[in-house]
């Protein structure tokens, strides 16, 4: 009897959380269930009827978009500057935070101001320079100088995430490890990085989202059509004179399937990466 | 760190005993190579080791906090120092499953610390030091994470351990129990200085300072404060409620003290409710009052204040005991098992 009064109470009590979840759903996944909707209609049909069933589904358009928008050749510049960027990031940032967390040497605390300065400067401060310094290092217009400015630009957020996670690595351990006979560099490969492994995702997920959809750096320091990223080869269907929103909304399904696989795969470490810390 | 010096011979189990923060523990991250050294030596066999690295020194440490890889299971864990030392993959398997019989750990190995109880992480913590087979095992407090009954469980299964391997073995503890117990030598520190260094019962029976007097031993040594002085041709400590006869080997040791302040320190299993058979002169009467008994089973501890002052002392004596709080009696003391203590140093003077 209790127990049934609790379980009734219990649910009653859940009910405005679960409104507001659902709430919380349809602001955010509407837009994308729309879009997803679009991508599979054609621009006179949305413009008949925007909110409109995909009656019926026009699949092609994503065919049509990859070969006559050139999206091949955007999707894998994107891949490639992504990757090799968040790898860049990821190793780098991984063993300065470690050494940043591990390390109490002359001048950390100013090593570390210095990173995480990236952190308060907008893009839009640097980018003049950006441009400047990838132009004087024949660097501008290629992926290259893309890649670098996005290991720069994101490194601070890297190291601060990997850093707070490191630093909370027992000491013991690394003691453990030097006594067992390894060398500074084997301790970050064999100890600090699998024990930080929820935080490397995190950081791994995060920059690929952000890098995934980089805009500002992108158009200005690439020209070349062959050379575009994803985010660029969009403003293809948002012409000077005609928006093509069939199109545009096809582009943007593309451009956001790795994301949305990623993150589904991703999601349960990188939120047990932004919470945990504490390694038992 | 100052004046800490001190020689472990081969074999020998040597216990760093102190409060926390006497640095103990940073004497032994010295020794495994774990801490700069800004002056002195620490030698192996002879050689000075200073500037040898951790991983050099053949030494195999055990963590307070056991230091587990929780990303390995418990056999990477046990084999991890051995891959470093290009050891064949068979002889590490052969090590690690001796380990792991010995420590009751063959039926874990392939599971991860998290799934392993308080005592069970304890002994795989043992077990990585065990088959590195260094030269020198190194303790920092294994056994202060676990639970009391547990403790003294794990304490013989350490002793028998090391006995049967027969390691050169440095201990830090802040369980004088411990130390007493498990150490052929204790060196007992204090605000980063070595006060004594000796065997468990010489150190007990003969404390070099006050603070070692309370150090060891559970409850501490009685210190009463009191001057020197004669009784005909006998010293005597004048104490608050009277005058104790002191034994002819303190009294000749007393030199410049005559007829100065001096601290008297006396074990409460020294202090008698009743004189025991054997010689009766030995032992000397002090008018006490009882402040507080409390029976501890196999024992009672007695509180009393000495009569007419607040000096306090504490009298371990039998469990049968009728004595009740307010009650007026003399307790015998055992002079032949009386220290002084000189008050300006607290160093024992005899």
């Amino acid at each position: 009897m209790h127990m049934a009064v609790r379980l009734v109470i219990e649910r009653v009590r859940r009910v405005p959380l679960a409104l507001f979840a659902a709430f919380y759903t349809v602001v955010t996944g509407g837009p994308l269930v729309w879009v997803a909707m679009m991508s599979l209609r054609t621009t006179a049909d949305i413009f008949r009827d925007p909110y409109g069933f995909p009656s019926p589904a026009h699949w092609e358009k994503f065919a049509d978009a990859w070969t006559k928008s050139n999206y091949g050749t955007y999707f894998w510049n994107s891949t490639i500057v992504v990757v090799v960027a968040v790898a860049l990031v990821t190793a780098v940032g991984a063993m300065a935070a470690h050494c940043l967390a591990r390390y109490a040497f002359r001048g950390s605390r100013i090593v570390r101001f210095v990173i995480l300065t990236g952190l308060i400067l907008p893009p839009q401060l640097v980018i003049l320079a950006m441009f400047q310094i990838l132009l004087d290092v024949n660097l501008y217009n290629t992926l290259t100088g893309l890649i670098l400015v996005y290991v720069a630009t994101h490194i601070a957020m890297t190291v601060y995430i990997l850093e707070g996670f490191f630093a909370q690595i027992p000491q013991d351990l690394f003691d453990a490890a030097r006594m067992d006979g390894y060398s500074d560099f084997e301790i970050f490969w064999r100890v600090t990085m699998p024990i930080g492994a929820p935080a490397i995702f995190t950081t791994v997920t995060l920059n690929f989202i952000v890098l995934w959809n980089e805009f500002l750096f992108a158009v200005v320091l690439l020209t070349d059509d062959d050379k575009r990223t994803l985010p660029l080869g969009l403003m293809h269907f948002t012409g000077s004179h005609q928006l093509d929103v069939g199109m545009a909304a096809t582009g943007l399904m593309i451009a956001m399937l790795p994301i949305i696989v990623i993150y589904a795969f991703f999601s349960e470490t990188m939120i047990k990466g932004m919470t945990a810390g504490a390694v038992r | 760190m100052q004046d800490v010096t001190f020689t472990v011979a081969d074999g020998e189990f040597m216990v760093l005993l102190g409060p926390s923060g006497c640095g103990k523990s940073t004497v032994l991250r010295m020794i495994a190579g774990l801490e700069p050294i800004t002056s002195g030596t620490v030698s192996i066999d002879g050689q000075v080791v200073n500037q040898v690295p951790a991983k050099s020194r053949d030494m195999a440490m055990v963590f307070q906090s056991y230091a587990l890889y929780p990303h390995m299971t418990v056999y990477d864990n046990l084999a991890f120092g051995l891959h470093r030392r290009d050891i064949e993959k068979a002889e590490v398997a052969r090590r690690v499953h001796a380990a792991a019989g010995k420590l009751e750990l063959t039926g874990l190995l392939q599971r991860k610390p998290h799934a392993l109880s308080g005592g069970q992480r304890q002994r795989v913590a043992v077990g990585r030091a065990i088959v590195r087979d260094p030269k020198v095992f190194l303790f920092d407090e294994p056994l202060s994470n676990l639970d009391a009954a547990l403790r003294v469980s794990t304490r013989n299964e350490l002793i028998k351990q090391q006995q049967e391997i027969g390691t050169t073995s440095i201990y830090v503890t802040h369980d004088q129990v411990e130390a007493m117990t498990m150490g052929d030598r204790i060196c007992i520190m204090n605000q980063g200085r070595v006060v004594q260094i000796g065997r468990p019962l010489d150190v007990y029976k003969n404390p070099a300072d006050t603070f070692v007097s309370r150090f060891l031993g559970n409850p501490p040594m009685n210190l009463l404060h009191g001057r020197i002085g004669k009784r005909g041709d006998r010293s005597v400590a004048h104490l608050a409620s009277g005058d104790l006869g002191l034994p002819m080997r303190t009294a000749s040791a007393l030199g410049r003290h005559d007829a100065g302040e001096v601290i008297v320190g006396i074990r409460p299993e020294d202090v008698y409710e009743f004189v025991p058979p054997g010689d009766p002169t030995r032992f000397e009467y002090l008018p006490v009052r009882v402040e507080a008994v409390e029976p501890l089973g196999a024992e009672t501890l007695l509180m009393v204040s000495l009569d007419g002052s607040d000096a306090e002392m504490i009298a371990r004596i039998g469990r049968d005991t009728a004595l009740r709080r307010g009650d007026r009696l003399p307790l015998a003391l055992d002079t032949a098992a009386i220290h002084l203590f000189d008050p300006a140093t607290t160093r024992a003077i005899a």
